[in-house]
């Protein structure tokens, strides 16, 4: 089937600005209309799994138009989001009860969905930098939606980092478009491999990797994550480490470096560098926070940096001109994680904003014994951490497996050293949470907490057998081969993968 | 293609999964599907080890040369000891069936059941060694539950043994993965790495910590004693004492006599003999001295993990078998042990040896089979626990007469060190033996009645087994252990002659003479026996008792132990307690960086940038 | 040179960013920092004596459909203004956004000193 591709985007944005109209009145009509559109691009994100497409925005063909590009790499990211949405989307309906302006929050909500879709669909880099600011934007005003101390206070640093990352980028941009004088992804690879590097590319490129690598919160530039997500309401909290972090981050970094740039030994050992960076120091500084989602907020970093890790290890083999396969695998290990990494994390923030709801802290030491209270939020809540934990058969443990057979293969003893021993970091960190949320006795105060109900309990049942499954994805051939293998093959191919669009 | 193989794996874990997340209100079908499926789970199993050898593959995954198939096949090793692990599984779930004690959470418990007798079949048939690992973390992650099922501060215990256990299993997968790529194959029968170079020296440490810690040897032994304390006691006669035990020492020998080939004269044995003796000796002291029945025994647990590590260590043939022996013959007298302790706990309400006394007319039933059990761990013939631990000790002498290294020149060390871990063991049973079931009862047990059958039965059964297995020792190891290990059957592998059966027949006329001398003297003489004199002031009762818990005093007030003893207790050994603190320590650095100051986050984000761009640029020229 | 006083004025911004503690003059450094970049932008196609990208209908043969070579080389180009367009346009947005944030943090903690408003931490 062949998917109109803007209608990933335009949907979401026509959405959102009828939404804000909706008044008091109306709300649950807006509600409705806004779990109705999520559904929309989940079924149409599932839809384009397997057809890449290329959409010419007007009718004018590249390099004078702009396009749109669907490949196996945005497909996969556009699952991820679809279905991380949705189900934020669907936990929102009675979360979001407790706030004012409902309406204004679904409207927010669906301009990050339009500027993330727009990102990982966008053909050339400017409009990748304007969907990356819509989505960024949006972003900001949701973290400072409840307007308290600390909202505003995350919001606002969130922001000015934000902003600069952006500026970082659009100056990247526009020394891009200076050296190769195209913007189109496919022109700018072509020109960058007939030219090769100069000085002013070399900055375009670290500008580059600081500007997505805030976005993705990579170590050093991960200051504002451990703030902004907390402080967001859950489910957006869920998206905003689900998957906004992957579609304005990782995404995009592995888009300039795989397919623009083309990767070199000193890029790959840049990213492993990132992503071990990331990896200890998020999973060592999760261990001792005591709020519940600022420890899932640290443990994002963690996470994030093993799909850099993943995906620096195969830009070092492909650069090292080592057998292709090993470079596939670290990479299909590293996309796997991101794709992991967005369920178990959504889904672990969606339950903490349910133990959140119900008990009105996210102190940990206030809380114990909810296991028994709210048996669908521990159910939940145990297989996300199983599976981030890497308890087989829980997809976390197939993604790691894959990423330290990949560098034992390679023969870099050490990073597996570092995959394993920050996996047990994980371990311990979520064995914290369970031992002192789940287990344990009741503390006096909450003798009275009930689990939550109806919306709250259906996204979190929906994302938790989404998450249980997800080992088929690598498990079964089919789903492989049409879902994985796909998004692997766009960055294996390098450059190529970009230029052969271009017009003949 | 023999699909049976499937049955004792795939079918508990698929129920267990599924009982999981069920509603808790259904108890009594929890019970009745774990009672019938554990039982189908030991008739597979029966009827695999009759049928032999056999196999059963499915590939599942390739990737380049990453390949995972499912590949369980029948090994002689395997599926001798997957026999007792269902046997065991079938005796704790009838336990657990009548258990006065209210489960908290029975969904869960029966559920984590399943899986654990599911993922312990899988170890056991598994001929990958990803999927050993697998079934392996199925296992521990099912012990975590089982035990945050126990009563109040559970949670810390089961936290303490995924996490340290966690920390093993990570080394495993390390472990795995450097095999593989020395070996160039996950198929566990395929392999067989030569210890010369750093490399697989390397693994093979990590698999043997992995295999020690599951055994709950020295050094990250302390999840033992903190579950025994606080998980429900069901569960410690499962898992701890009697599975993990199987498992651990299961997989030490894959290790030791499949995976790798180990040089008898290099340093690996002797590493490997320094952890049993050490286990034996120092577990056993601290066990001596505490006042907690559960935590006793799980020290006693941890102290038996030793002989069996140390027989191994000797890679003489009859240390081997005798290693692997003591293994079945620990989990039936340990599992028995840790039953009567539930009996006990769950007849008076308390496991603590102070408030417990004269319980042997009330409940003669777990009293026998209390008593069998505790002489066989102390190693008393004709019991089981003594045939085991004689092999072990010839084995340690054999290493002494026929290898060379420094670990083997070093035998009688080990030798003293497990004979006086025995005694040590008697010593520490007659203070449980005397201050449970033999000193005066206190008052507050004056309505202790004997447990009912469904619990009986089982220690009963294991009773038996123990004194079967001592006196007809040769059984057992004619029929499945000596298959398993591939050893060539016959005298020649003994260096002590014991013969067993015309001991039994001696000390049973001994007991037999000193029962008629007390007959005759009964008759002899009658005794009048009158209340004794306190000079006609009125004793309490409960002032009268003598408890068992002091007899030891004074060794742990020695000077020396008594500083370790003290260490001990407030965990300064533990590495639990010590990675924690090193942990902390690293997090408060990290977390004292985040001050909140923005100016200081922008600085790191343009000193990143500055960095990128020197590694970039570096790159390029 | 006129890239280099671009550059400079980035570097200007960036510093005000890092360095000032009032948060009105941070939000005033990334400001600088985005009109840094559309000065970039726009001196990318400028070039000396060139003129506005509009075509006249002189330059234009209907004919052909094509536009003559003289206008082509002596036109700037007219791709990065349109960028600047788009680029001021969301930098409103963001500066609109930022400062409503500004004054809501203001009454919430009542000071400017961004070393001060440090709740969030560890």
């Amino acid at each position: 089937m062949n998917i109109p591709l803007p209608m990933f985007v335009v949907v979401p944005l026509v959405a959102a600005f009828v939404l804000p109209a909706f008044g008091r009145r109306l709300k649950p009509l807006a509600t409705l209309i806004a779990n109705l559109v999520t559904l929309f691009l989940l079924v149409l994100a599932v839809a384009s799994v397997g057809t890449p497409a290329v959409y010419e925005v007007g009718g004018w063909s590249i390099p004078l138009g702009i396009n749109m590009v669907l490949d196996g790499l945005s497909s996969l990211l556009l699952l991820a989001i679809s279905v991380v949405s949705a189900a934020a989307m669907l936990f929102s309906a009675r979360y979001m009860e407790q706030y004012t302006a409902k309406p204004k929050y679904l409207s927010l909500f669906l301009l990050m969905v339009a500027g993330m879709n727009g990102v990982v669909l966008s053909g050339d880099i400017f409009n990748l930098y304007v969907f990356l600011e819509i989505a960024s934007i949006a972003s900001y005003a949701l973290v400072g939606f409840g307007c308290e101390h600390e909202e505003l206070e995350a919001s606002f640093k969130y922001m000015v980092l934000g902003s600069i990352a952006s500026a970082f980028i659009l100056f990247g941009v526009a020394l891009v478009y200076a050296n190769t004088g195209s913007l189109n992804m496919a022109y700018i690879a072509d020109a960058i491999g007939r030219m090769g590097t100069n000085v002013g590319l070399t900055l375009a490129l670290s500008l580059f990797i600081a500007g997505f690598g805030l976005k993705a919160a990579l170590v050093p530039f991960h200051a504002w994550l451990p703030d902004a997500h907390p402080s967001a309401p859950a489910p957006i909290s869920a998206m905003l480490s689900g998957v906004l972090i992957k579609a304005l981050g990782v995404y995009a970094l592995a888009r300039l470096i795989f397919n623009l740039f083309g990767v070199s030994v000193a890029l790959g050992w840049l990213l492993v560098g990132l992503g071990l960076a990331s990896m200890i120091a998020g999973g060592l500084l999760a261990i001792g926070q005591w709020d519940f989602k600022r420890l899932l907020a640290y443990s994002s970093i963690s996470q994030i940096g093993y799909v850099i890790l993943g995906l620096g290890l195969g830009a070092l083999l492909m650069a090292q001109n080592a057998n292709p396969a090993w470079a596939a695998l670290a990479i299909l290990g590293g996309l796997f994680h991101l794709a992991n990494h967005a369920v178990y994390k959504s889904l672990l923030f969606l339950t903490s904003g349910s133990v959140e709801l119900a008990t009105g802290t996210r102190e940990m030491r206030k809380m114990g014994g909810l296991g028994d209270r709210m048996p669908v939020t521990r159910a939940a809540c145990a297989v996300a951490s199983a599976s981030i934990a890497g308890v087989p058969p829980f997809p976390g443990f197939w993604s790691k497996l894959i990423l330290v057979i990949a560098a034992v293969q390679a023969g870099f003893y050490w990073i597996a050293v570092a995959i394993v021993a920050v996996a047990v970091c994980t371990l311990i960190m979520y064995l914290k949470v369970h031992r002192y949320v789940f287990l344990g006795e009741l503390p006096p105060d909450l003798q009275t907490v009930r689990e939550n109900k109806g919306s709250i309990l259906f996204a979190m049942a929906g994302l938790t057998c989404v998450c249980a499954l997800m080992g088929l994805l690598v498990l079964v051939p089919s789903l492989r081969s049409s879902v994985l293998d796909p998004a692997v093959s766009v960055l294996t191919d390098g450059v190529q993968s970009s230029t052969h669009l271009m017009s003949p | 293609m023999d699909t049976i193989l499937l049955y004792p794996v795939f079918i508990p874990l698929a129920v267990g999964f599924v009982l999981l997340f069920l509603p808790r209100r259904a108890t009594p079908l929890f019970k009745a599907v774990t009672l019938v499926v554990s039982l189908l789970a030991f008739v597979c199993s029966v009827l695999i080890l009759s049928r032999g050898e056999g196999s059963y593959h499915w590939s599942i995954l390739e990737l380049g040369a990453f390949r995972l198939d499912l590949l369980l096949s029948a090994a002689p090793l395997g599926s001798f000891i997957l026999m007792f692990a269902m046997g065991f599984g079938v005796l704790i779930t009838l336990y657990s069936l009548n258990s006065r004690a209210p489960i908290a959470r029975s969904n869960e418990y029966y559920g984590s059941i399943l899986l654990t007798i599911g993922g312990a079949a899988g170890i056991l048939l598994s001929n990958h060694l990803l999927f050993l690992l697998i079934f392996w973390e199925i296992v521990t992650a099912s012990l975590y539950i089982l035990i945050s099922t126990g009563g109040k501060s559970s949670n810390f215990a089961a936290t303490k043994s995924f996490a340290m256990i966690g920390v093993s299993d990570a080394g495993f997968l390390l472990g795995v993965g450097i095999v593989w790529t020395l070996a160039g194959t996950f198929v566990i029968s395929d392999i067989s790495v030569a210890t010369t170079s750093a490399l697989p020296i390397i693994a093979f440490l990590l698999l043997m910590l992995a295999a020690i810690t599951k055994a709950g040897a020295m050094p990250l032994h302390t999840w033992v004693p903190a579950g025994g304390e606080y998980a429900p006691t069901s569960v410690m006669a499962l898992l701890p004492a009697a599975l993990d035990k199987l498992l651990g020492i299961y997989l030490l020998v894959l290790i030791v006599k499949s995976l790798f080939t180990l040089d008898p004269n290099g340093p690996l044995t002797t590493v490997l003999a320094v952890i049993g003796a050490a286990t034996i000796v120092i577990a056993v002291m601290i066990a001596m001295v505490q006042h907690n029945l559960k935590k006793l025994l799980s020290y006693h647990a941890v102290s038996q993990v030793g002989y069996m590590i140390l027989g191994i260590a000797t890679l003489t043939p009859v240390g081997i078998a005798g290693g692997v022996f003591h293994m079945l013959n620990n989990a039936i007298y340990k599992c028995c042990l840790f039953l009567c302790g539930g009996a006990v706990e769950e007849a008076t309400g308390t496991a603590d040896l102070e408030r417990l006394g004269g319980l042997g007319a009330k409940m003669p039933l777990t009293f026998i089979s209390c008593l069998i059990a505790a002489l066989s761990i102390s190693g008393i013939p004709p019991l089981n626990g003594f045939a085991s631990k004689w092999m072990v000790y010839q084995g340690v002498v054999q290493m002494g007469q026929t290898q060379s290294s420094a670990g083997a020149g070093l035998w009688p060390v080990w030798l003293v060190a497990a004979m006086f871990g025995s005694a040590l063991t008697l010593a520490s049973f007659v203070k449980i033996l005397h201050s449970v079931f033999l000193s005066r009862s206190p008052d507050a047990l004056r309505d202790v009645k004997e447990v009912p059958w469904a619990q009986t039965l089982p220690m009963l059964v294991l009773a038996c087994l123990c004194v079967v297995f001592g006196v007809f020792y040769e059984g057992p190891l004619r029929w499945f252990i000596f298959p398993a290990l591939g050893i060539t059957d016959g005298p020649a592998i003994f260096i002590g002659s014991w013969n067993s059966i015309l001991a039994t027949v001696l000390l049973l006329i001994g007991v037999g003479v000193g029962v008629g001398v007390l007959w005759i003297a009964a008759f002899a003489k009658k005794v009048r026996i009158v209340p004794t004199w306190t000079c006609g002031e009125i004793q309490r009762n409960d002032d009268m008792i003598i408890p068992g818990t002091h007899f030891y005093k004074t060794i742990s007030s020695m000077g020396g132990l008594k500083q370790m003893y003290g260490g001990q207790e407030r965990g300064y050994f533990d590495l639990y307690n010590q990675g924690g603190r090193v942990g902390l320590v690293l997090t408060g650095m990290l977390r004292w960086l985040h001050t909140g100051v923005l100016p200081m986050y922008l600085t790191w984000v343009t000193l990143g940038l500055l960095v990128v761009l020197l590694c970039l640029v570096a790159g390029i020229w | 040179m006129a890239y280099t006083l671009c550059f400079l004025l980035f570097m200007i911004g960036l510093y005000c960013a890092v360095v000032k503690k009032n948060m009105v003059k941070i939000v005033l450094g990334i400001m600088i920092m985005e009109y840094a970049v559309n000065l970039f932008l726009i001196m990318l196609g400028y070039f000396h004596d060139g003129v506005a990208p509009i075509i006249d209908r002189s330059e234009f043969d209907a004919q052909t459909q094509t536009v003559t070579a003289q206008f082509l080389n002596s036109s700037v180009d007219p791709l990065p203004q349109a960028l600047v367009l788009t680029s001021i346009v969301i930098s409103l947005g963001s500066l609109a956004l930022l400062i409503s944030i500004c004054i809501r943090t203001y009454e919430k903690y009542g000071t400017f000193d961004i070393t001060e408003i440090r709740r969030l931490r560890g």
